[in-house]
């Protein structure tokens, strides 16, 4: 019994980071239809601000969180009005972000080895490598501390949306972009929020991956797969449908390698996504495509 | 875009005018400057850079500065395989230094063999690589990655008292061309040959078994995009095994592999690893590093004295040159290329050609009375293109932060006393 907990502990711990990793992706889709490959490698240069901020200056990563989360999403405002506004209107707009988001991910790559070396990084504050103990079963603290941080930016996000006027934009222009423009929604200017809101996540995503996962420029490859098979398990535009996923696959992925092999722990998220995509193309919390 | 996307041309310094140019010669070599290798990849482009503008500022070879041709292969090896015949078919390099990684290397074999190259191999240590019966493929690192483990087994023989050896072991690793080759020598396994699935050698009982250690755990994990660290150091710990082997493919999977143990409070007498001598490791682990002991081919304080142009060139003479043009210590990943182009460098020198057929015929004749002198030590090597009579170096992390050479005893003086049973994560 303690090692089915234990198991399950490391699985919720792991599926924290997840959540908020692909919760970024997932907005930018829901409201732009942007399918950004170039995500993890933004979570990357969020890394890289964390581990600067801890290298040089001794700033705990928790505490770099919110500068990491700004800088990155002005960056988001500055990618979007050279990349991405011009083009919002085109019927093949999601396509085409598909290939420019994999140039901009190779772009970005490029210029964090430029700027950081291709060596690998990863801040240690104490608690990174450390755990609570309750009899035989440990919590490490680090997954806590970013599983924790990943739920309370993720409730402070659906709060904004639920209660906040421009929440109430995002969320009309997510469910349908062309009637929330009649009814005056400036969608362009919420485009330009959510994409920034999304890139932002991503920064925080970084200040928290700093410390659970070592990283390099190139790292992002790794996990952009990881991170598609949430959000589309999750619904595509579906923030909770990409946190329950998360937590769902970490935790069965967890069980798997425990049980079956940790080479098989990995290949459950992308099983998850071939089931999905067989059986509920939607995802577990998106909405049926209507045939026209 | 950072110039490493693009098809990267390092020029040796001293490249000036046209017309030195157009005499220059060639030398390609195609690294993973970006993707999974690109921590090794920069660093054998370091390594690679600084030997060739060292020639050039000593004034080249056989008369001429040596342009240094590297493209970034993405850590892909179709895009490695086309970098090469590029390199030879359209950008006429004379001769070629060798790519990162056995996964990498194993297919650049192929194209440089048909060519008629000289393959100097500074990391590709699968010994199914060398069965194949290429000729001109030479590797400079001690031996291949199958018989690794046999360090391991000699030193727990060797400098551990027999009432403190570990009795039981897990061993993990990735799955991943090098980690598989050293896992087969370590659990005794058949390694076929790919090409025709016949028996390349038969490497049982294995090492482990050999040093009396029962194996309690056996698991490989994913080559790419595993994340799952703490559950599998919380299963090693469970396994209860007195030593661990963590064959990990890169720098970053050890410090990765080395946190999770030390977050788990897992318990071990003696960490073995297969990767993390380089500086990285220790900042990512820090303290918990002290007690892990990593094979390598090169160390800081090895007094090896090779050779440079016509000159004597040390071990020394390296780290001073590397520290100087980079600014911080070099370590194996930019050691092992300058000792495959100070091997190039020889050969061409003492031949008087890039004539490939002629410089394989110089290589295959050396001797361990009469080698190859790099700051790695003697080269010599037999018919597959295996060195000839050089054991791994193991060294150990100690006292926060350094990595002792602790066997053999008997290769030079410095060796460390072993620090055993390892003590804790702290």
């Amino acid at each position: 019994m303690e090692q089915i907990i234990q198991v399950a502990v490391l699985g919720i711990g792991l599926g924290g980071v997840f959540a908020l990793m692909g919760a970024g992706l997932s907005l930018v889709f829901g409201v732009m239809r942007i399918v950004n490959l170039a995500h993890p490698s933004l979570i990357i240069g969020g890394a890289y601000l964390a581990y600067w901020g801890f290298r040089i200056y001794g700033i705990d990563p928790l505490i770099m969180l919110p500068v990491c989360a700004l800088v990155l999403a002005a960056t988001g405002v500055l990618f979007y009005k050279v990349f991405f506004e011009r083009d919002a209107k085109s019927a093949t707009y999601s396509e085409m972000t598909v290939l420019l988001t994999f140039a901009i991910a190779m772009i970005v790559e490029g210029a964090l080895g430029a700027a950081f070396s291709n060596t690998q990084r990863v801040t240690s504050p104490s608690y990174a490598t450390d755990a609570f103990f309750i009899g035989n079963v440990f919590i490490p603290k680090g997954q806590l501390y970013a599983g924790i941080t990943s739920i309370v930016i993720i409730g402070l996000l659906a709060a904004f949306l639920k209660f906040s006027r421009l929440g109430y934009a995002i969320r009309a222009t997510t469910q349908n972009r062309e009637a929330a423009a009649l009814l005056g929604v400036n969608v362009n200017m919420v485009g330009l929020m959510s994409f920034a809101i999304g890139i932002g996540l991503a920064g925080a995503a970084g200040a928290l991956t700093s410390f659970v996962f070592s990283f390099f420029p190139a790292k992002h490859w790794e996990w952009v797969a990881v991170l598609m098979s949430l959000v589309v398990m999750g619904g595509m535009g579906s923030i909770l449908g990409t946190v329950v996923a998360a937590f769902s696959l970490s935790i069965v992925a967890a069980f798997v390698g425990t049980w079956i092999g940790s080479t098989w722990s990995t290949m459950t998220f992308f099983l998850a996504l071939f089931l999905v995509l067989l059986f509920r193309p939607q995802g577990l919390f998106g909405e049926k495509p209507e045939l026209v | 875009m950072h110039a490493k996307l693009l098809t990267a041309v390092v020029t040796a310094a001293a490249v000036a005018s046209p017309a030195i140019a157009q005499d220059a010669l060639r030398i390609g070599a195609s690294l993973p400057l970006t993707g999974n290798f690109s921590v090794s990849g920069e660093k054998h482009e370091q390594g690679y850079s600084l030997c060739v503008d060292l020639i050039n500022e000593s004034g080249g070879l056989l008369g001429r500065q040596v342009e240094l041709l590297v493209s970034d292969n993405r850590s892909d090896n179709a895009t490695a395989i086309s970098q090469y015949e590029r390199f030879i078919n359209v950008n006429g390099v004379e001769a070629v230094f060798g790519t990162f990684s056995s996964r990498l290397t194993f297919p650049v074999a192929s194209i440089l063999s048909r060519n008629g190259f000289v393959h100097p191999v500074p990391a590709g240590g699968a010994l199914r690589i060398y069965t194949q019966g290429y000729e001109g493929i030479y590797y400079l690192q001690p031996n291949a990655a199958e018989y690794v483990g046999s360090s391991l087994r000699d030193l727990i023989a060797d400098r551990v008292d027999e009432a403190e050896r570990p009795s039981s072991v897990a061993i993990v690793w990735a799955d991943d061309f090098f980690a598989n080759a050293v896992a087969a020598g370590l659990l005794g396994q058949q390694v076929m040959d790919p090409a025709d699935g016949s028996l390349v050698a038969d490497l049982a009982p294995g090492y482990l078994v050999e040093s009396g250690l029962e194996i309690v755990m056996e698991e490989r994990w994913p080559e790419e995009g595993f994340n799952d660290w703490l559950n599998l150091a919380n299963s090693i710990k469970n396994s209860g095994a007195e030593l661990i082997v963590g064959l990990t493919a890169s720098a970053e999977e050890a410090s990765q592999l080395t946190r999770a143990l030390q977050t788990v409070r897992a318990d071990p007498k003696m960490v073995y690893l297969s990767q993390g001598t380089q500086a990285e490791y220790f900042e990512g682990v820090g303290s918990a590093s002290n007690g892990v002991l990593v094979h390598t081919s090169w160390h800081p304080n090895a007094p090896f004295e090779g050779v440079l142009g016509d000159a004597p060139f040390t071990n020394a003479d390296f780290i001073a040159a590397f520290e100087e043009a980079n600014g911080f210590a070099p370590d194996e990943d930019s050691a092992i290329p300058f000792a495959v182009c100070q091997t190039m460098a020889q050969a061409i020198n003492a031949t008087g050609t890039t004539d490939n057929q002629v410089l394989d015929e110089w290589l295959s004749a050396r001797t361990l009375e009469d080698p190859v002198r790099t700051i790695l030590g003697r080269f010599a090597w037999d018919e597959t293109g295996l060195p000839i009579g050089k054991p791994f170096l193991m060294a150990q992390w100690q006292n926060d932060g350094e990595l002792n050479f602790v066997y053999p005893l008997d290769e030079f003086p410095g060796t460390a006393d072993l620090v055993h049973p390892k003590n804790g994560w702290e």
